[in-house]
């Protein structure tokens, strides 16, 4: 077995970069062991700092063997020339081959020895291809080469069993040795193996590997963090980031005024954050503070990084405040005819238009929500004046947040700051969503008008391309209703947003907007219910025919049988929706009108069919009882009850009589059944795993 | 031993004389500023339009660099609507580009063995010139110096040989190594003559043409009609002064930009007109050189 070790040296690779090309490749590797039945040790990774990508495996096979293969030659009666080619082609004589009868025909056929091969040899015939495999997100050229990589590709080291194991790739041949230092390329140092690699770099404080990396920058932080009291919490996400963008880190605590903490606290933390790559202070109550952590890519010996990076922060801090101080004190209110100047989207008017619509929309809203009309009102009045601000301009994905701020300084009601703040939420996968009635009349309406405005010009996303995010909207519109636990007339507010879009100097399709941006959302609401772990069969049953305005209620339904579908009350229920429903298929095909769920009990034969009729209309009677009306579990026992009559009745009755009448009020009855079953919700779909076909 | 205190000041001019000096020893032309306004030490058409073909080329230049909506009157110690780049233009891309450049960073006093030089992935585009790059900005402490560019596409054709761009920002750089905190401190020459005494008024000037007394209409006015010469002008084969035109035009967008003339909606088709001009001007260019 033998060690291999791959190092690819670039120039800086962004971390996105790196991350995603070092698991593509080890992948690549790995597939193409398994695919020559190379066997290797399970130690084997990838890691990478910014200049250098490394693939190693603990042991490969050294050698190994290619089995023995039957090869088809010509057929027999063929003339002698493709005889003769064919031995030509394999480098083999007459003795070698052997006459076979097949399906086919009789064939000349040719055995390969089996031969052993060495790894090496086939590493290095297949290196560079592997190496072409890998998928960038983004690459590119440089100078006169031809190769693209993500970087500047300058140096590949790659040792096999302790050797150089040599190969050409584009203009690059490989070699034994790497770069010293990632800024000097003109020094190099000769390696055997990866245990000596790694050593040689740690003694210069070079952390080769990415995962160690991280876990010095978390212990640095973590014991500073200890010593003053702050919290504990870091951005992951951005030490991840972080751990990529050095290869020697060195923690240090930087601070900054503490005036800057008057500007909205997001914007000193995303300058600190996205824009400098530090990572910002709490306290343990999460107050931001006025200190940072910087990891630099060096020994601070002088303290002039701690500086620099601190008056990098006080240089971006003094630019928001300088805005902050400015926009915090123009008048909302009076800026909001200004919102005429800017143009919403071409055909979907400028953002006073929408702002107007908003306000509409969300009127009604409030009539649903029993909130104040005036303070929804207001709110969507001036919810995208901060659009025109410096600060928003500066920091875009700050709208809505800041407006929150601006309205807070002007003095408005709470709840009217908080739904300004909060109108864009839910925006992504983990957004945070909003609580309170005030936020969600404006985010809905907000929503409502986006995704009818873009319907109406028929920009509708494709199943790849979707450049006005639509589909994150819809999903957030969802999101917003059902974890609000909210009925909306859903249906009837597309309706009247379709209407106020009749001001605007488009056309719209009323009807068309209506039918396509339904469908569109009952396929993000049957997503919605995939992701929530909701079986596929429950969720289209639980579509057919959905009803726009019922989504919280249909999604909640759907969940309750979720849960109990696979213990006794849910086989119970479906195997009697199941038993009926089979023989009504069977029986009543096409002619499916001429039943309407009404049975004649004075036709009945036997107990059996009066004790189901009886049971039935119990059931009927029980879901008009105002206390079942919200529980939903409740109903589905009450449904799964009727098993005894609904066993007994199969039991006993034939429902396939010779009398004609007789046989259709017995499906009349099973059709009744069915029907009860449908003040839930149709279960046609629904799939009963231990089906026992019993008719 | 020297003690910091006495470490010599190197002044903004110095900065530049420096610079050219560094790069005329390692091989490069050095040129002067393009005399027409421009937002970047790229619409130079040394870089421009000598990134395109396959011949050699390498350049340094200052190049005074204007955008009208970053002006401040004055107020704000980092931003101006006018600032100096310093442009290095290298085609092929060297391969020890990268140390050329940290070398260059020691001739202006910025040791790379005391301070924390990053390489931070930016991948620059340019709308207006049809320009693409792969690259980085470089980051001295935190704080952006310079960007480190190749050239994978200018004026909407593949660049092949690959040119490397680098971009020193050179009040920043001096605010760095004279360690000020504002721009308007920085020191120009060693008669002690400050920037605030050459370009305060300037940024006081400008930023009320620029955001308040620019005439829209006559600008709208101008860029249609610079627009309408540079198309006559690729039509009788004049790439160059055509792109002069295109270059003007780009500016004056630039002020009715900061003026709040340009709807977002209006912006892209702006921004596109300019570069159906320069597109046919790097076009133009190429076939008229061979």
């Amino acid at each position: 077995m033998s060690e291999f070790f791959l190092e690819l040296f670039t120039e800086e690779m962004p971390p996105a970069l790196q991350k995603s090309a070092k698991e593509d490749l080890l992948q690549i590797f790995k597939d193409f062991l398994n695919q020559k039945n190379i066997a290797y040790h399970k130690i084997n990774f990838s890691i990478s700092t910014p200049n250098r990508l490394i693939i190693y495996f603990k042991s490969i096979q050294k050698e190994f063997s290619k089995k023995s293969e039957e090869i088809r030659g010509p057929r027999t009666n063929l003339d002698k020339a493709s005889v003769e080619g064919f031995l030509k082609s394999k480098n083999i004589t007459k003795k070698n081959i052997y006459i076979k009868n097949t399906k086919k025909g009789e064939f000349y056929f040719y055995k390969t020895p089996s031969i052993n091969i060495k790894t090496k040899e086939v590493l290095k015939e297949n290196i560079p291809l592997l190496l072409q495999k890998i998928k960038w997100k983004k690459s590119m050229r440089w100078a006169y080469h031809n190769l693209f990589w993500g970087r500047p590709l300058k140096s590949m080291m790659c040792l096999f069993d302790g050797s150089h194991l040599k190969y050409n790739f584009f203009h690059l041949k490989s070699s034994n040795k790497t770069f010293i230092n990632k800024n000097d390329e003109s020094k190099t140092v000769t390696f055997k193996n990866f245990a000596s690699y790694k050593n040689y770099f740690s003694k210069f404080g070079i952390i080769v590997d990415d995962n160690e990396r991280k876990l010095i920058i978390k212990k640095n932080i973590d014991k500073i963090s200890k010593l003053k009291n702050f919290s504990s919490n870091i951005n992951l996400k951005l030490l991840d980031e972080v751990a990529n963008i050095v290869e020697k880190p060195k923690v240090i605590l930087c601070t900054f005024d503490k005036k800057f903490l008057q500007i909205p606290n997001e914007i000193v933390k995303l300058t600190i954050e996205y824009h400098q790559k530090y990572f910002p202070v709490t306290d343990n109550r999460g107050n931001l503070l006025n200190y940072f952590f910087s990891v630099a890519d060096k020994e601070d010996k002088f303290g002039f990084i701690k500086k620099g990076n601190e008056k990098v922060v006080t240089a971006r801090l003094s630019d928001a405040e300088y805005f902050w101080k400015k926009n915090k004190s123009q008048s909302m209110l009076k800026r909001v005819s200004k919102l005429e100047k800017v143009n919403y989207f071409n055909g979907l008017g400028n953002y006073l238009d929408k702002t107007k619509r908003i306000k509409n929309l969300s009127s009604i809203i409030s009539d649903e929500l029993l909130i104040s009309k005036e303070k929804v009102e207001l709110a969507s009045t001036i919810c995208k004046v901060d659009l025109m601000s410096d600060l928003v301009k500066e920091f875009p994905e700050m709208q809505g947040v800041l407006g929150g701020y601006f309205a807070e300084s002007q003095g408005f009601e709470k709840e009217v700051c908080l739904a300004i703040s909060e109108h864009y939420l839910p925006s992504g996968l983990n957004s945070r969503i909003p609580k309170n009635d005030f936020s969600i009349a404006l985010s809905l309406s907000d929503k409502i008008d986006t995704l009818v405005g873009f319907f109406g010009l028929n920009l509708v996303p494709s199943s790849s391309k979707d450049p006005y995010a639509l589909r994150r909207l819809t999903i957030g519109l969802i999101k917003l209703i059902i974890e609000n636990k909210k009925i909306f007339k859903l249906k009837e507010l597309i309706d009247h947003s379709c209407q106020l879009y009749k001001n605007v100097s488009t056309k719209f399709d009323s009807k068309l907007v209506q039918k396509n941006l339904s469908i569109f959302i009952i396929e993000r609401f049957k997503n919605y219910m995939k992701e929530k772990g909701i079986r596929q069969d429950i969720i289209e049953s639980s579509s057919i025919d959905c009803d726009l305005n019922k989504i919280f209620i249909i999604f909640t339904k759907a969940n309750k049988l979720n849960k109990v579908i696979e213990k006794q009350i849910g086989m119970d229920l479906i195997e009697n929706y199941k038993r009926a429903s089979n023989i009504l298929n069977l029986e009543i095909n096409l002619k499916e009108g001429d039943y309407i769920g009404s049975a004649d009990p004075a036709l009945f034969k036997n107990n059996f069919e009066k004790d189901l009729y009886k049971k039935i209309h119990d059931i009927r009677k029980d879901f008009t009882n105002i206390n079942l009306e919200n529980d939903y579990e409740g109903q589905l026992s009450l449904l799964a009850s009727a098993k005894k009559e609904v066993v007994s009745f199969f039991d006993n009755v034939i429902v396939n009589d010779n009398d004609e009448i007789i046989k259709k009020n017995r499906l009349e009855l099973l059709k009744m059944l069915c029907n009860t079953f449908d003040k839930y919700f149709n279960l046609k779909k629904v799939e009963f795993l231990n089906e026992k076909t019993s008719i | 031993m020297v003690s910091k205190k006495n470490k010599k000041l190197i002044t903004f001019q110095d900065t530049i004389l420096n610079l050219q000096k560094y790069w005329s020893k390692n091989g490069c032309l050095v040129l002067q500023p393009y005399d027409i306004e421009v937002g970047a030490g790229t619409f130079h058409p040394a870089t421009t339009l000598r990134s395109l073909g396959k011949e050699k080329w390498k350049a340094a230049y200052v190049q005074p660099s204007r955008r009208p909506s970053d002006g401040r009157y004055g107020e704000n110690p980092n931003r101006l609507q006018h600032y100096y780049q310093f442009q290095v233009i290298i085609k092929p891309s060297p391969e020890n580009i990268k140390k050329l450049f940290l070398d260059s960073l020691s001739s202006i006093g910025i040791d790379q063995n005391i301070h924390d030089i990053r390489f931070i992935e930016d991948d620059w585009e340019s709308p207006t010139l049809g320009a693409a790059g792969l690259g980085w900005e470089v980051w001295c402490d935190g704080m952006e110096i310079a960007q480190f560019t190749y050239f994978q596409q200018m004026a909407g054709i593949q660049c092949n040989p690959v040119s490397v761009e680098l971009t020193y920002g050179l009040e920043r750089i001096c605010m760095f190594v004279q360690d000020k905190a504002s721009v308007y401190d920085l020191i120009w020459n060693l008669d002690g003559v400050l920037y605030k005494d050459i370009f305060k008024e300037n940024e006081k000037q400008f930023s009320k043409y620029n955001f308040e007394f620019a005439d829209i209409q006559n600008l709208f006015d101008t860029f249609n009609g610079l627009e309408k010469e540079a198309k006559n002008l690729l039509i009788n084969r004049l790439p160059l002064p055509a792109y002069d035109q295109s270059l003007k035009a780009s500016h004056v967008f630039n002020i009715l930009d900061s003026r709040g003339a340009i709807s977002i909606a209006q912006r892209a088709g702006y921004i596109a007109r300019i570069r159906d001009l320069v597109k046919e001007v790097g076009e133009k260019w190429l076939e008229e050189k061979n």
